[in-house]
């Protein structure tokens, strides 16, 4: 599989395509979502879509797909040259959401969460797919989430699809295991060859799985704390084990978004500079209060150095 | 009162100085001392199209650079041989120039509005208000 | 997910990040002394304010720092908590000498100049002397005698408000070059608007530049200046005034210049509460409390108060928070919550009036 091109800039999230195979416009299709690295707190988070006629669904079958969880990283290889040596039938693509994507998304002032993202990817990817002119007939989803809620969304935002969304979908259908195995090489792959664009001198890359509960990511992640810049982007910030080892070992930073100053947020919605004139004017109410050239500024006169 | 107000500071300009690149962030960080900002913060800067992108602590960051004014200099003043009361006199050396900085928003496009921006404006002014000019 | 920590207080710093003129951190010539930070007393606030001396005490800056909150620096390889960014820039010693040479005037005679600057608090105010034609310049501010070889000065208030003058000229011609907005304050009733657009920008820009020297002088000098400078007055009309037992309003007109002239309408403007402030006028203004003072046609509730915008009074004050009507041209008018707080005017929010 080649990364080259989320590997220019693993900062951003990237999305990699195999060629359409013609069979796909013109007959109805079937297309299965997976997703691989939702737990992780390293490296990046793969959204995979697989699709063919529904009329080829024997001929996958045969590819004796089944469910990436199960299969060692090898025979996940193995399958997956399978699936592109058939790929007169079979087309894939994925998304690749960089951890550095995650983190910036999950931190944003207005929050984006894990669900949304994965949702928006994972409809990102079968848009793409219906603009390439795939006649897409059926959508199988395999989620960690509550179905049914998702399957309205997808449903909606898909008339003419029939979509099923159901937890252990990749190991229920073929084109679900597809997709889960592509999303899974991507993943294994991304993390591998991660080229940091950090500085990192000499790098210890025994991360082990990239579980927070494992002993091996939880070692690494300790012995790469820096005081000040916490992490490289490959890790990700919003995970509460990210961001407990940062609160109890790295310096204390603080964004005016912040819940402790919550109400400096507030303010910078309504109107700031009338608040801190107030409050400045307030607190020192025999002084005259500076020209409004100067508080619109933050500009003020020094009492010492 | 009235001591505190004696003291001065010299600004000792025998010193060597070495041209630094400067950030101004907009998060605090509770710290003052060496960090390793060209092996984290300077090399993930992603500067495409007139936008400038980093990350810092997993949140999104976008800058811009701001020149100094005409006839001005950013220096980075250090108190030297800091003295035991306040009493004393004390000095202050430069320790780094700069003619430009980066500053950078959270997560907002960098724009006229910011206030640092605004406040570059004032030495332009200040050249108007409150210098010393020769009238006629 | 965000950082609960609560910020613990900064402590000293021993690192500034300076933008200074060039001519301040000149090197010293010959024997001159290096540039130094001196305190001296700021004439708008009779405090200490930090000032440098360049080189030989050859000119004076004054300090000001860009302060907002949650801003560090990386400077090279460190980092520096405190964000602030410091101005030092060029001024005139004038205004520093100016409180000196007014307070010895009471005397009503001609003095060396030498015997009246002169304060315990703030020796370094000598070394104002020495700027470069300081002395030279003295007779912007006072008028001269020359007895023998010694020069005596005496303090004329006509030719500091001419001088002024001349420094408003100039700030209002940096204002208009700079395009920087300055007429956005809000006008009452009391001060029709006739004049045509291009005089009345100019009356901003005046009031504006006006505004801005007021920060280098006392504020008797700034309000013999506003009507040197023929300064429309602004005042809230007392007829809208209830019989409130506070009158703030009208025991301390809220003076032109030095307080409408300070509202943030920046900030309106963004938020587009005042479309077209320049030509928004107060047409009623009343307190928020007293239901008797309320005209019918549009009462004020407490929904329109906003009160609780406001992060240092509570509510046992509202006798003295009004409710404005202006009235943008052409518009239906829009609200706006004042309140009176040492003899000053502010703006609190502005809110649609349709929207009751």
């Amino acid at each position: 599989m080649d990364l080259s091109e989320f590997e220019a800039d693993n900062s951003v999230s990237c999305r990699l395509a195999s060629a359409i195979p013609d069979v796909c416009k013109t007959q109805d299709c079937c297309l299965g979502i997976d997703e691989a690295g939702r737990g992780p707190v390293l490296g990046p988070m793969v959204y995979g879509i697989c699709f063919c006629p529904v009329s080829k669904k024997e001929d996958l079958k045969n590819l004796k797909l089944a469910d990436s969880k199960t299969l060692t990283e090898e025979q996940r290889e193995d399958l997956f040259l399978k699936l592109d040596e058939a790929k007169s039938f079979v087309g894939w693509a994925l998304q690749i959401l960089s951890p550095n994507t995650i983190s910036t998304s999950m931190l944003q002032r207005s929050k984006y969460n894990l669900n949304a993202l994965s949702h928006d990817a994972a409809i990102g990817l079968v848009q793409f797919v219906l603009d390439s002119g795939v006649q897409l007939k059926e959508l199988f989803v395999d989620t960690v989430g509550p179905a049914a809620k998702y399957q309205e969304k997808l449903s909606q935002r898909f008339p003419g699809v029939e979509v099923t969304v159901c937890p252990k979908a990749d190991s229920l259908f073929p084109i679900v295991s597809a997709a889960s195995i592509c999303a899974k090489v991507a993943r294994d792959h991304a993390v591998k060859s991660w080229t940091f664009p950090e500085d990192m001198g000499e790098l210890d890359t025994n991360y082990g799985s990239g579980y927070p509960n494992d002993p091996k990511t939880k070692a690494w992640l300790l012995k790469y704390l820096d005081p000040v810049f916490g992490y490289p982007q490959f890790v990700r910030f919003s995970w509460s084990t990210a961001q407990t080892l940062l609160d109890s070992k790295a310096v204390p930073v603080h964004w005016d978004d912040d819940e402790e100053d919550g109400e400096k947020a507030a303010a910078r919605q309504n109107n700031t500079s009338m608040l801190s004139y107030f409050k400045a004017s307030a607190q020192q109410s025999d002084s005259r209060t500076p020209h409004r050239f100067f508080t619109e500024r933050r500009l003020q006169s020094l009492h010492t150095l | 009162m009235t001591s505190s107000n004696c003291g001065v500071t010299t600004l000792r300009l025998d010193s060597q100085t070495e041209r630094a690149s400067v950030h101004l962030l907009p998060c605090e960080i509770e710290y003052d001392g060496a960090a390793e900002v060209s092996q984290f913060f300077t090399a993930t800067i992603k500067d495409r199209k007139h936008e400038k992108t980093v990350s810092f602590r997993g949140r999104g960051l976008k800058g811009q650079e701001v020149i100094c004014p005409q006839g001005y200099s950013g220096l980075v003043l250090r108190e030297v041989n800091k003295p035991g009361s306040d009493q004393e006199d004390r000095n202050v050396k430069v320790s780094s120039v700069f003619q430009k900085f980066t500053y950078w928003n959270l997560e907002t496009l960098p724009n006229s509005d910011d206030g640092i921006v605004m406040a570059m404006a004032w030495p332009d002014l200040a050249d108007a208000v409150s210098v010393l000019h020769f009238l006629q | 997910m965000t950082t609960k920590k609560k910020r613990t207080p900064h402590s000293q710093n021993d690192r500034w990040v300076v933008i200074a003129a060039d001519s301040a951190v000149e090197p010293a010539k010959k024997e001159d002394s290096d540039p130094t930070f001196v305190r001296l007393r700021n004439p708008s606030t009779d405090a200490a304010s930090l000032y440098l001396l360049g080189s030989g005490d050859g000119q004076l800056y004054e300090v000001k720092a860009f302060n907002e909150d949650f801003h560090s620096w990386f400077i090279g390889q460190t980092v520096q908590r405190d964000g602030r960014l410091l101005f030092v820039t060029p001024m005139d010693p004038l205004y520093l000498l100016l409180p000196y040479l007014i307070k010895a005037s009471k005397e009503g005679k001609f003095q060396p100049v030498e015997q009246v600057v002169m304060d315990e608090d703030f020796p370094a105010c000598t070394r104002l002397l020495s700027c470069t034609r300081a002395l030279a310049s003295l007779h912007h501010v006072a008028e001269e005698k020359d007895v023998g070889r010694q020069k005596f000065h005496r303090y004329s208030q006509q030719r500091t408000l001419d001088w002024l003058q001349k420094k408003a000229e100039r700030t209002v011609k940096a204002l208009r070059k700079r395009d920087l907005s300055v007429g956005e304050g809000v006008k009452s009733s009391t001060y029709v608007r006739v004049k045509h657009e291009p005089e009345a920008q100019a009356e901003d820009f005046l009031r504006y530049a006006h505004g801005l020297l007021s920060e280098y002088i006392s504020e008797d000098l700034s309000r013999a200046l506003h009507k040197h400078l023929q300064l429309p007055e602004i005042s809230i009309p007392k007829a809208a005034e209830p019989p409130s037992k506070k009158r703030k309003l009208s025991d301390q007109p809220v003076e032109a210049g030095d307080d409408y002239t300070k509202f943030n309408s920046h900030d309106f403007a963004r938020k587009n509460l005042l479309e077209d402030s320049a030509n928004v006028r107060i047409v009623t203004c009343h307190p928020v409390l007293g239901s008797s003072a309320v005209p019918s046609d549009h009462s004020a509730t407490q929904e329109d108060e906003c009160s609780s915008e406001d992060p240092g009074k509570g509510r046992q004050n509202r006798d003295e928070e009004h409710v404005c009507l202006l009235q943008p041209q052409g518009q239906s008018g829009k609200k706006m919550s004042l309140r009176m707080m040492s003899g000053k005017l502010f703006a609190f929010c502005a809110f649609d009036i349709n929207k009751k």
